[in-house]
């Protein structure tokens, strides 16, 4: 067993552990973090498949973004987790057989030889000055371009959806507005002078 | 050495996981969004591996998008699930039965 | 590097579009909440201009672009250009529902259209990748129009249902491109359906894969099994998004089905033959007999739909030519036929009341004998009564699969839509022979009105001369 394959049996396992934690986890919020587990990890596995990019952007984008989304909504909504688990263990038996059933039904179309290393030999390591990010983005932006033009329309999508969907005016809410408090003068703004009778 | 099997089997774990998720978690939807996020984690890692083995990056490219795409699906995700939550004061499936028929 | 800069010339009826939308989400921040008329015209005006754009840049020759990403075909002319037409009805028919419902917002439009815009970057793709997008591009927007009416509870259940389905479906069918993108290399069609050809039909890996990208495919057709989506989604959107839903989106199905199935996977014929035969088998029977239960007028139509998607399907398989010029001329009269139908129960609804029980039908003769009319005309049309239009869209799929010796699937489809005219022709019993529960007169405007008219009357008019549309569809597809 070379070095390479011990790394990755040990990532893959953790990975494996991390994903059965998420679907079994009583409360929302520990599923959400073994996820995270789970997205670290398998940035670890890519960096192994030498998609050096891709595994940072994993973590920056997934971790840093995607699931704080996620632990942020767990955490806004008042979840009631005593009913959601209501069925989980009747459910069980079943999940697991299909589960089983998938993995074995996989193993055996993958397994069948077309991609073993005399099929697809392992790939020699690249050389050191080869740069994952620039050869990506050298494709990106020519002959993906299409493509990535029209994941921005995407992102946009779901910009104006969210805002559209949960943005609601709350007359109660106070916030600042900048352009008034520059324009505000020290004279008449500030200072209100009032006349008064002296008093003893 | 490490084989292209090797990464299509743990895709195939994490596929299998997460659909077996969608069973157990039917009531609770936000662990069935954490579920298909899974699912595309479980697609990406095939690509990657493919990706690798082919000595293309073609593949590496297709996990970019399908990560854009996964950003983007999981905000209307959850931006869904709050006007539920709203309107429901619940995310439990069971309690979804407005439309039968 | 080398990079030259390809010709968007091809590409121009996205562009304009694209750029007309952002123009109309920025405009439509300015306008007052009485001026939203204006964000609507400049829809109307955009979707117009685009059927125009697309007339004057299309050409005889199929033209790839953008390294392979992009190919533009006269059938994607054909559909894009039925595309914007039917969601320029749509548009037109939701208008007065938005409004009497505080819907009528920018929003809608913009979402309507970066929907539209997906569907025509779906029908002109040429790799698995941009396929991708635009069915994502079009799912996204969809789900957020579903829960556009944020008080709504069923609207909001409805979205997230479709929303889970959707995204699991997405990722199935992700997890199949990955598997034949491993077994052949390549994410562009061309290259795949050639690796596919040379490495033979035996190799486990490709079918295992097909099997995934089906299962993503039946799951946007709202085919049987993956249905349960439908009567949920037509049931708790606001009608004037299952309007939308539930027309253009078919012929978006159709170009999906297409593309990925006889552009990338055509060699794969005989495998991805037996799985539709199961699918429009399955959708024609249950399509047709759930239907008969319903009360729900929209949920009727959802399960109509599901059969109607059976016959799409069964052109598609029959794998001839013919037979996919059978399967695009039913996608677009299909989705003709549902702008209408939809069209009937917006008319029908007003402020506070949804026309959405079959008991709102009751007598509409009385009412307005003209749109009873027309609602004839639609249901008949649905149900294949000749001499409209749904009689010849049905009789070209079952000629087309009866051409390929599959003679028992064509009984089966006949005998399920003589199932179907009873759910059909039972709204047009109520409408004609029982008496009104309600007289409120309609309150549609001018513009409504006549583009349903025209709506009801093409049924009729299409059906004199089908050949105008189909010899169109024929075309097309013969320079695939």
């Amino acid at each position: 067993m070379t070095f390479e394959l011990f790394v990755f049996y040990v990532f893959a396992a953790i990975l494996v552990f991390a994903a059965t934690m998420v679907i079994t986890r009583k409360n929302p919020v520990h599923s959400a973090l073994f996820l995270v587990l789970a997205f670290f990890t398998s940035a670890a596995i890519w960096l192994l498949a030498e998609a050096e990019f891709l595994a940072i952007v994993l973590v920056l984008v997934y971790v840093g973004a995607v699931m704080v989304l996620f632990l942020f909504v767990v955490m806004m909504l008042d979840i009631d987790i005593a009913t959601m688990r209501a069925g989980f263990v009747k459910n069980l038996p079943l999940a697991i057989l299909i589960a089983i059933a998938m993995v074995i039904e996989i193993f055996l179309v993958i397994g069948s030889g077309s991609f073993s290393l005399d099929q697809f030999a392992a790939p020699l390591p690249l050389p050191a000055d080869y740069n994952n990010t620039a050869s990506l983005g050298n494709i990106l932006y020519t002959e993906y371009m299409y493509p990535f033009e029209v994941a921005a329309v995407i992102l946009l999508v779901a910009i104006i959806a969210a805002i559209g969907l949960t943005m609601r005016k709350r007359p109660e809410s106070k916030y600042q507005d900048p352009s008034k408090q520059v324009r505000v003068k020290k004279g008449e703004d500030r200072i209100t002078v009032l006349k008064m009778d002296a008093e003893d | 050495m490490l084989a292209l099997t090797d990464f299509l089997m743990l895709g195939a774990i994490l596929f299998s996981l997460s659909v077996a998720g969608i069973f157990l978690n039917r009531k609770n939807v936000i662990i069935l969004l954490m579920c298909i996020e899974l699912m595309l984690l479980a697609v990406n890692i095939n690509f990657v591996a493919f990706s690798h083995f082919h000595g293309d990056t073609v593949g590496q490219v297709f996990v970019f998008f399908i990560l854009t795409v996964a950003a983007a699906e999981a905000a209307i995700g959850l931006a869904i699930l709050v006007v539920l939550f709203r309107n429901r004061r619940t995310i439990n499936v069971e309690d979804l039965d407005t439309l039968k028929g | 590097m080398q990079f030259e800069m390809p010709s968007l010339i091809p590409v121009l009826p996205e562009l304009f579009l694209l750029t007309m939308t952002c123009v109309i989400l920025v405009v439509d921040l300015f306008l007052k909440e009485e001026q939203r008329v204006i964000s609507y015209g400049l829809v109307q005006i955009s979707l117009l201009l685009s059927v125009c754009i697309v007339y004057l840049t299309s050409g005889a020759e199929a033209e790839v672009i953008f390294y392979g990403s992009v190919i533009r075909d006269p059938m994607g002319d054909v559909l894009k250009v039925a595309i914007y037409l039917i969601s320029a009805g749509a548009f037109l028919y939701s208008k007065d529902y938005l409004l009497d419902r505080n819907l009528f917002k920018g929003e809608f439009y913009v979402l309507g259209l970066f929907a539209v815009l997906g569907m025509t970057v779906m029908v002109s793709a040429n790799s698995f990748l941009t396929v991708y997008l635009g069915l994502e591009l079009l799912a996204l927007s969809l789900y957020a129009l579903v829960a556009f009416d944020r008080d709504s509870k069923a609207g909001s259940e409805a979205a997230m249902k479709y929303f889970v389905l959707g995204a699991l479906a997405s990722g199935m069918l992700l997890y199949g491109i990955s598997m034949i993108y491993g077994a052949t290399g390549s994410i562009e069609f061309p290259q795949v359906a050639k690796a596919v050809a040379e490495t033979g039909m035996d190799n486990m890996v490709l079918v295992f894969g097909l099997v995934f990208v089906v299962i993503g495919l039946a799951f946007k057709f709202g085919a049987v099994p993956l249905h349960m989506w439908v009567p949920d989604v037509y049931h708790g959107a606001p009608t004037a998004v299952t309007l939308f839903i539930g027309s253009t989106p078919k012929i978006a199905a159709f170009a999906l089905a297409m593309r990925l199935l006889v552009d990338g996977l055509e060699p794969l014929h005989a495998d991805w033959q037996g799985m539709l035969v199961i699918l429009a088998v399955l959708s024609m029977a249950l399509g047709n007999v759930i239907a008969i239960a319903q009360t729900n007028i929209k949920r009727m139509l959802a399960y109509s739909t599901i059969s109607h998607v059976g016959f799409i399907l069964l052109g598609i398989l029959a794998g001839t030519s013919k037979g996919y010029t059978a399967a695009m001329f039913y996608s677009i009269v299909y989705a003709i036929m549902a702008l209408g139908g939809f069209g009937i129960v917006l008319l029908l609804s007003r402020r506070g009341f949804e026309a959405e029980n079959l008991d709102d039908y009751k007598g509409l003769h009385d009412r307005s004998p003209w749109f009873a009319a027309m609602m004839l005309l639609l249901m008949f049309s649905m149900a294949g009564v000749p001499p409209t239009v749904g009689f010849f869209a049905k009789m070209f799929v079952l000629e087309a699969v009866v051409s390929i010796d599959m003679t028992w699937l064509a009984l089966v489809g006949v005998f399920f839509s003589i199932i179907g005219v009873y759910y059909y022709l039972r709204i047009v019993k109520l409408m004609y022979f029982d008496k009104p529960t309600d007289d409120t007169p309609l309150t549609a405007g001018l513009d409504t009105r006549i583009a349903l008219s025209v709506n009801g009357l093409m049924m009729l008019a299409l059906g004199m001369f089908p050949a105008a549309i189909l010899s169109i569809c024929a075309a097309a597809v013969g320079s695939v």
